[in-house]
């Protein structure tokens, strides 16, 4: 049988299955249509502010109260309406920052490999999301409570591990199990989801260049189905770091609004665990030790691409009320503006300082650095604290990609690893320190009170952020390494020397992004021989790497390998 | 007839296309190239990390004159082209064999 039928038959194989599936959905509590979602008789009163929604049945009412029910259906459903419209759209912006990405870490690297990076956007994008559906979005919100804000009606409540110390969720494999064919649960997954490929995209950043499409997707895979949401569940799904709070009484539990923690420093510290395995770029540190500079072939791409986040990031943070009958949104909103200027502005100013002139991918990374910062406390703190923690979060990038370029030599093309997970990290960190205690009213991880930080008298709250912090480097930093190591053995998950030369479009696809435009660098045509030296990699492979052809190969014809 | 090879900065071919225009030449050709002189290039700093830039932009003219006018060329292309500043770029002239228009095979000072 050919590669293709072969292809073909497996794909009718799934298809069966996933029919199979679908029969384990019936009959259940899922609202699959609709209609149920947001009537009176579903109680939607919930721990944080609401009112509605009482204990009353629709049985056996007299004939006034009719009138009054049909209005409480009619109101609910509304309700409900505009919380769905709200959140699809946020999650329609987040979607959007996949382009952003895109054109942000495409413009960061070097022309010859600009094909790579796209199509390692669009592959992380379509890969990710379908492993997500399978088992990731079971993984971390099967056991997610009830949400007030989308109508209450949850099947996902399916949980493994003990009262507070819950560890997987176990309802949503295929959007099908434990009836989670519902309005709701779909809502929500189309909003998680684009969550989930934020962390997807995030180690492409760091692993640029170099990497191999295989060993990507390999990263890809991983990510979505078990380190993201896995974690994802201990902070967000219900699980033992949000339960902090209930268990050993230490603040709510594990904050993390919109994600700076689940998110960006998981996605941060896979990139990191990648960056160490693959080593740097050919060239990228001279023999004596020095830096080398790969100035990326489009700042333009990189200015649009920021632009472009911030946007999407009107969306990931507003939008993780899951609502906007919850009218904290306008602060969640101006906070996350504040703070990414604030970022903005401190790079730009430092970068002006050190070097002489303002640097524009450092002005960029610093905006980001504020969007990432303010990500886990953009709900709970005041607009003072937003402006210090992006400037905070401006110095923190700027130093953390001096360090993991010259000190730590852990080659980071675009910066991921600095601005998502060091700042990530100072984000939650941030949590603990200004929350303020004037939202929510009561609740958050079932935890009576405001969230308060330890300036607003709350130390306990930077404790279980410290946890969080800890927890989520070691769990997504060492399960990144567990399996990328595993995973060399068996895939070549950096493409060779020859290829890195002649650019991974050409080596990897056969094809270029820019067959019009003259490809060679002066960087790159004046690498010496001595630069070939790659640390991290093994004495054979160093070997291997220290004999490169490196001409006489027309573009396209690279003999290659991609595992 | 000659050839005259004219390295330039790249802000300053308006003036120099006119000032050659203005001192007879029908046709040009130009280039964008890169290169260097005696001062080398310079190092940029991306990111924090330096890297050299040892071949700057520049333009390249090449025209062909008659004998005659070789001398007048060269002077405008370098009042036109100088800023006195490094960098200002270098001009060539070397003879030249023939030259022949494609469209109607004329050969020699013709075809100028």
């Amino acid at each position: 049988m050919s590669r293709g039928k072969m292809l073909v038959a497996m794909t009718l194989v799934v298809f069966v299955a996933l029919i199979a599936v679908n029969q384990f959905g019936h009959g259940g509590n899922g609202d699959p249509g609709g209609t149920k979602t947001g009537s009176y008789s579903t109680p939607t009163k919930t721990s944080v502010n609401d009112t509605l929604g009482a204990s009353t049945t629709p049985r056996n009412v007299p004939v006034s109260q009719t009138g009054i029910n049909q209005l409480a259906n009619e109101t609910g459903h509304l309700r409900v309406s505009i919380n769905f419209t709200w959140l699809l759209i946020t999650g329609f912006l987040v979607l959007f920052m996949q382009v952003g990405f895109a054109f942000l870490v495409t413009g960061l690297t070097r022309a010859k490999n600009a094909g790579h990076m796209m199509m390692m956007n669009i592959a992380a994008f379509a890969v990710a999301l379908l492993v997500y559906y399978v088992v990731g979005f079971a993984f971390q919100f099967g056991g997610v409570s009830p949400i007030a804000n989308l109508g209450n009606v949850s099947p996902l409540n399916g949980i493994f591990g003990h009262g507070t110390a819950g560890v997987i969720g176990l309802h949503g494999f295929f959007l099908q199990s434990g009836n989670s064919y519902d309005v709701g649960v779909l809502a929500f997954f189309l909003f998680q989801v684009v969550f989930m490929e934020t962390a997807a995209y995030i180690i492409i950043g760091a692993i640029a260049e170099r990497v191999s499409f295989a060993g990507f997707l390999v990263a890809e895979v991983a990510l979505a189905a078990v380190i993201y949401p896995i974690y994802g569940m201990w902070v967000w799904g219900g699980g033992w770091l949000a339960q902090l709070g209930n268990s050993i009484g230490w603040g709510h539990g594990a904050v993390d609004f919109a994600g700076s923690g689940v998110v960006h420093a998981t996605g941060g510290w896979i990139a990191l665990a990648l960056a160490m395995i693959l080593g740097p770029r050919i060239g990228k540190y001279r023999k004596d030790g020095s830096v080398r500079a790969f100035p990326g072939h489009n700042l333009g791409y990189a200015v649009i691409g920021t632009l472009i986040l911030l946007f999407g990031w009107m969306g990931f943070n507003p939008g993780s009320t899951f609502g906007s009958t919850d009218l904290r949104i306008s602060i969640v909103a101006v906070n996350t503006l504040l703070s990414a200027c604030a970022g903005a502005v401190t790079a730009l100013a430092w970068t002006n300082a050190q070097w002489g002139k303002p640097d524009i991918s450092m002005t960029c990374n610093g905006m980001l650095a504020g969007l990432v910062a303010i990500t886990a406390p953009c709900a709970f703190v005041a607009p003072w604290a937003a402006v210090f923690i992006g400037v905070v979060a401006g110095f923190v990038v700027c130093y953390s990609v001096r360090f993991f370029d010259s000190k730590a030599k852990i080659d980071d093309p675009c910066g991921a690893i600095s601005v998502h997970g060091m700042c990530g990290v100072w984000g939650l960190l941030a949590v603990g320190l200004f929350a303020d205690g004037t939202y929510p009213i009561s609740g958050w991880n079932g935890v009576a009170g405001p969230v308060k930080g330890l300036f607003y008298g709350d130390v306990g709250q930077l404790g279980a952020q410290m946890i969080d912090i800890v927890v989520g480097f070691l769990w997504a930093w060492g399960m990144a390494w567990i399996i990328f190591s595993l995973a060399k053995r068996f895939v070549k998950v950096r493409v060779s020397p020859e290829v890195e030369l002649e650019g991974t479009d050409a080596g990897e696809f056969g094809q270029v992004c820019y067959p019009d435009f003259v490809q060679v660098t002066e960087t790159d045509a004046r690498l010496q021989d001595d630069d070939l030296a790659i640390p991290y990699l093994t004495l054979e492979e160093q070997a291997q790497v220290s004999t490169p052809a490196r001409d006489g190969h027309a573009v396209g014809a690279v003999p290659h390998d991609t595992g | 007839m000659r050839a005259i090879v004219a390295i330039i900065k790249p802000h300053k071919l308006d003036d120099v296309t006119e000032a050659v225009r203005d001192a007879g030449v029908q046709g040009m050709t130009i280039t964008e190239v890169r290169g260097h002189g005696r001062q080398r290039g310079h190092t940029e700093i991306y990111r924090g990390a330096e890297y050299e830039v040892e071949f700057l932009p520049k333009l390249r003219l090449d025209i062909v004159v008659d004998d005659g006018d070789a001398d007048k060329v060269t002077d405008a292309i370098v009042a036109a082209g100088r800023t006195g500043k490094i960098g200002d770029g270098k001009i060539w002239i070397g003879p030249l064999d023939t030259v022949v228009r494609i469209r109607t095979n004329e050969r020699g000072s013709e075809a100028i």
